[in-house]
């Protein structure tokens, strides 16, 4: 069970991974395409744009999981550890209220939308739901990596994330 | 509610929330979800937030983040930087504290290239700093000038921070990254001087040793086969931008396919490490942008709040010289940057910070630079110094925090230097800019 929801969320960073790189690919091949003089597709431009939050909610779940998401541990590590476990379990309490919250929320946006029948009308023509689908899927994988480390199965709360 | 309640209260809980540990992200997350129940009316003001945290980060002025990150991750997992890193070593000989120095240059010429910060620290830090402790170099000769240059590299172009910064404050992003040029490198001359002055003062300190002495062209070939095509890349990159050939997002996307091909073309790239450098990429992009999904929301309630215009209102009646203004402004920053993330301090003061800037009648990419002089000093900063953290993850188990504090403090008197230097002639950042753009 663990195993093969640490691989769905390793597949969801990867999916997330490729998505970037193609559209490096597809925006410089555009910008060639255009100095040359071969004209200019508009939907890669497009496209680039609904891949960032795509990308960011697919890698989401896997960041928290290996605790890779910017936190202040100065206070908790500086605490007596009795106090500092009470204050991290409030704290994965907080964060799994904070996402059901959004999976619900997240639903509601998809199903307004999915109901008035909004369209995203550019280049590329598209239910404007499609936009939030990723949304309660990745706080329901978020809401289970908080429900899983108030169970004790979370990784210890060492690392502090990456950054740019 | 009166304004100053309403701020006391989202900022008091925002704080609260950071210092129970949870992700920054999270805490962001939850102020919006309390502050669009109150402020937003309720049911519609939560589906409000979902659809403005979707609409906030699918913006093609934050594509060129994670191409620019790609870049400095597909050097580092191929192992390019590394031979770039040699080459400069072959080149600097019988400096005091040459090592010091070669990180410096190195830095630099990396930050280039790089997007990320953190990737600059962490290389220079993993390769550089074993070597340097083995040949008995102080611990603060030796992290000092790392964490340094890892932190100009936000000021040198590309970099993403820049990019986020220009997007979420409405300035040029080409011109804002453009305008970090010449304070990044005189900051790194400034370093090279510091450290030659001090290792020559203290020899103790960075003890001399034999180099290699190789014929000059041994020592010239790495230089033009390695460091030359990583600065033409940077060239092409700046050129696009500031000619009009192709969009910030455009010149980082060919930038980070350009990178990707000049390691393949010294057979450096493979399935693995290509794999290794865009999951990276993802993970480093995607932390930034998942504290963004909060900022359209988050300023929203500032605002509906009454906490923007209260504050903002307030610093104008206040009848303060512009400067001091300013100077509280930067100073706020500063004590920010100690305990909280750079992508945070941007999302809580750029609400308050914009509008008073135009009232003032700043300069926004004069602006803009002395915030990121601000936001570089915050990653070198204790307690929450991000650097600190990669250094202190790379450096030997017996490296004591303590001893990385010390190591970085002289630099960030340069970086405080670096900002009232900028503050006070303000051509050190608009003119490059200003030349280039033709304005």
């Amino acid at each position: 069970m663990g195993r093969a929801y640490r691989g769905l969320l390793h597949a969801c960073a990867v999916i997330a991974a490729l998505l970037l790189g193609v559209t490096a690919l597809l925006v410089t091949g555009d910008v060639v395409a255009r100095n040359v003089g071969l004209g200019t597709l508009p939907w890669i431009l497009e496209v680039s744009e609904y891949v960032l939050p795509l990308a960011t909610f697919l890698v989401a779940p896997w960041l928290l999981a290996r605790n890779e998401h910017v936190r202040l541990d100065v206070l908790l590590t500086a605490l007596p550890a009795p106090l500092a476990r009470a204050l991290g379990r409030t704290g994965d309490l907080l964060g799994l209220a904070i996402c059901a919250v959004f999976v619900i929320y997240g639903a509601r946006a998809i199903a307004s939308s999915a109901q008035q029948g909004s369209l995203v009308i550019k280049s590329v023509v598209f239910p404007e739901w499609w936009l939030y689908a990723p949304v309660p899927a990745c706080f329901g994988l978020l809401a289970i990596e908080f429900a899983r480390r108030l169970l004790g199965h979370g990784g210890p709360p060492v690392a502090t994330g990456p950054h740019a | 509610m009166v304004w100053w309640l309403a701020a006391t209260v989202l900022f008091g809980l925002l704080m609260a929330l950071f210092a129970i540990g949870l992700p920054a992200a999270f805490a962001f997350f939850g102020i919006n979800a309390v502050g669009a129940w109150v402020w937003l009316g309720g049911d519609p003001g939560l589906v409000q937030m979902i659809r403005n945290g979707v609409a906030s980060i699918s913006s093609f002025s934050l594509t060129p983040i994670p191409f620019f990150v790609l870049m400095g991750e597909v050097l580092f997992h191929t192992g390019v930087a590394m031979k770039a890193i040699d080459a400069i070593d072959r080149l600097i000989w019988r400096v005091p504290g040459r090592l010091s120095v070669v990180a410096v240059v190195a830095g630099t010429v990396f930050s280039a290239i790089s997007g990320s910060t953190i990737a600059t620290t962490a290389l220079l830090g993993s390769l550089m700093l074993p070597e340097m402790l083995r040949r008995g170099y102080h611990p603060s000769m030796a992290m000092g000038p790392i964490m340094a240059i890892g932190g100009v590299d936000m000021l040198i172009p590309p970099s993403a921070l820049t990019v986020l910064l220009g997007s979420l404050a409405g300035i040029s992003i080409a011109e804002l990254l453009i305008a970090g040029i010449l304070p990044g490198v005189l900051l790194s001359a400034a370093f090279v001087a510091y450290i030659v002055v001090r290792a020559a003062l203290d020899p103790a300190l960075a003890p001399l040793f034999e180099h290699e002495r190789l014929p000059a062209w041994d020592r010239w070939r790495p230089l033009l086969v390695y460091v030359m095509p990583l600065v033409i890349i940077f060239v092409v990159v700046v050129l696009a931008m500031t000619a009009g050939w192709a969009t910030p997002t455009e010149s980082a996307a060919v930038g980070a396919v350009a990178t990707v091909a000049v390691a393949w073309i010294y057979g450096s790239v493979s399935w693995s490490n290509l794999l290794k450098a865009l999951l990276g990429t993802a993970g480093i992009s995607g932390v930034i942008l998942f504290i963004i999904v909060g900022a359209t929301t988050f300023a929203q309630i500032l605002t509906f709040s009454g906490a923007t215009n209260g504050l903002v209102e307030a610093i104008q009646g206040a009848d303060l010289a512009p400067l001091v203004v300013l100077g509280i402004m930067m100073l706020i920053l500063l004590v920010l940057g100690c305990f909280i993330d750079q992508v945070s301090m941007m999302l809580i003061t750029l609400p308050f910070f914009m509008p008073l800037v135009q009232h003032y009648g700043f300069d926004p990419v004069w602006f803009g630079v002395c915030f990121l002089i601000c936001m570089q000093l915050g990653l070198l900063t204790p307690p929450f110094g991000m650097l600190l953290f990669t250094m202190k993850s790379v450096a030997p188990k017996q490296i004591a925090m303590q001893q990385v504090f010390a190591a970085v403090t002289p630099y960030v008197v340069f970086g405080v230097l670096m900002l009232l230097v900028v503050i006070a002639f303000p051509p050190v950042a608009t003119w490059l800019p200003r030349v280039l753009f033709g304005k």
